[in-house]
């Protein structure tokens, strides 16, 4: 750990490169434009992961550089909770107010398995979409189905292959829709703002980023119930999976698809 | 655990610098108006990462950096004005930029794997991120009604 730290500080062409995307990001700034009578925000933070993606092809970033950087995503979002912490403290009475509103939406989560999971059986997917719907698929969800499932199971191909589309788009995908739907639909920006707490350090910060460019007045308490709320998300989300999520997931997948091989074989016997 | 010390300092100063800069240009805040700030946000990092290595327990250092940023800026504490004051400074979305830098830059080792994953997957992937955020917005709106909060 000590060894590897040590050549990522000293890794300045790193640091040179994300300083250049960070200025140039900034500079280039926020930007708007409606879809229908949404509105869909572009950030620089936005920007700056399709950049540093983009980056990575080329001979500018080497293997080397892109695994020095994720000590730095470790250390930065740090900042990023320290900086959550100083919002919250102020309004911490208000946030406590709201207390009932910020548990029960945790429940919220649980609707990835009643939305996704019928689409995943639909696409015919076999067991792969317990991995894949149980949960918002982060780390220690990936370590949950290792552990139940075994690492060749389909249940872990299947929750691997959402917690890579979060790992790589997760964070611009969730910045382009909190603003567009809390633009959109008729519920209100703290409620979106509870939502983008999904135990993720980099989607909340590209959520709850997104609502504070399309809602500014409301900037603080954004921050604090997005920040409250992806906190009691890293805390509870794991029980929340292996007591509730996971059992209704596999429950709910073999009614599914006990339904789905009905209708097949009906379908042949027509 | 003194090297160790070290390094996070190194490490923070750095991101700090890039996210210091980034707060200029985009922000119109000046350096100097943003340095206390993010000296504080980084002795709270910094506190938080060494308490977790004190404290036997697993419990991740964002947990403790959360709640010491939470206790310093609470009106009761000492000094709390001035950290909330000089905090502000320093605008979330400066500190969120130079993350989402470096970790487009990391994620370009997952790329291979991204590429392999096959479009039924990715559906359901979106549905997933699609149905945790607007399930938790519904229940959160219903429960924030009812209270009155909005």
């Amino acid at each position: 750990m000590t060894e590897d730290l040590k050549n990522v500080w000293k890794d300045w062409r790193l640091h040179a490169i994300v300083f250049v995307i960070v200025l140039l990001t900034e500079f280039i700034g926020i930007h708007k434009f409606s879809v229908g009578p949404g509105i869909i925000l572009l950030l620089p933070m936005l920007y700056a992961i399709l950049i540093g993606l983009g980056l990575y092809f080329t001979p500018i970033i080497s293997e080397k550089q892109a695994k020095n950087a994720e000590p730095l995503i470790v250390l930065g979002v740090t900042l990023l909770i320290a900086k959550i912490g100083v919002i919250i403290g102020p309004s911490l009475e208000q946030i406590i107010a709201a207390g009932p509103a910020l548990l029960l939406q945790e429940f919220g989560n649980l609707g990835t398995i009643l939305f996704a999971l019928p689409i995943a059986v639909f696409l015919g997917l076999k067991r792969e979409s317990i991995g894949m719907t149980h949960s918002v698929a982060r780390e220690p969800n990936v370590g949950l189905i290792i552990d139940k499932f075994g690492f060749n199971s389909a249940e872990t191909r299947g929750v691997m292959a959402v917690y890579i589309f979060g790992t790589v788009f997760g964070a611009v995908f969730m910045g382009l829709i909190s603003g567009f739907l809390a633009t959109l639909t008729p519920l209100h920006p703290l409620s979106f703002a509870m939502a983008s707490g999904i135990g993720s350090g980099s989607m909340m910060a590209a959520a709850s980023g997104s609502l504070v460019a399309a809602f500014p007045h409301l900037e603080n308490d954004i921050i604090a119930f997005a920040g409250a709320s992806n906190l009691l998300s890293l805390s509870t989300g794991l029980y929340m999976s292996i007591f509730i999520g996971l059992p209704l997931t596999e429950k709910l997948y073999n009614v599914l698809s006990r339904v789905k091989d009905k209708n097949a074989a009906t379908n042949k016997g027509a | 655990m003194l090297k160790n010390i070290q390094e996070w300092i190194l490490i923070l100063v750095i991101f700090g610098v890039i996210a210091t800069f980034g707060n200029w240009v985009g922000f119109d805040v000046v350096p100097v108006a943003a340095i206390p700030g993010m000296l504080v946000l980084i002795l709270i990092c910094l506190a938080g990462l060494i308490i977790q290595k004190l404290i036997p327990v697993n419990i991740p250092s964002v947990a403790y950096i959360a709640i010491i940023g939470i206790v310093v800026s609470m009106p009761a504490f000492p000094g709390s004005a001035k950290i909330v004051e000089w905090t502000t400074q320093v605008n979330l979305l400066a500190l969120a930029t130079p993350i989402l830098a470096y970790a487009g830059i990391a994620i370009g080792r997952s790329w291979t794997d991204f590429k392999k994953l096959g479009w039924r997957s990715l559906v359901v992937a979106v549905f997933v991120l699609l149905g945790t955020f607007i399930g938790s917005a519904i229940i959160a709106e219903i429960v924030l009604r009812m209270q009155g909060i909005i």
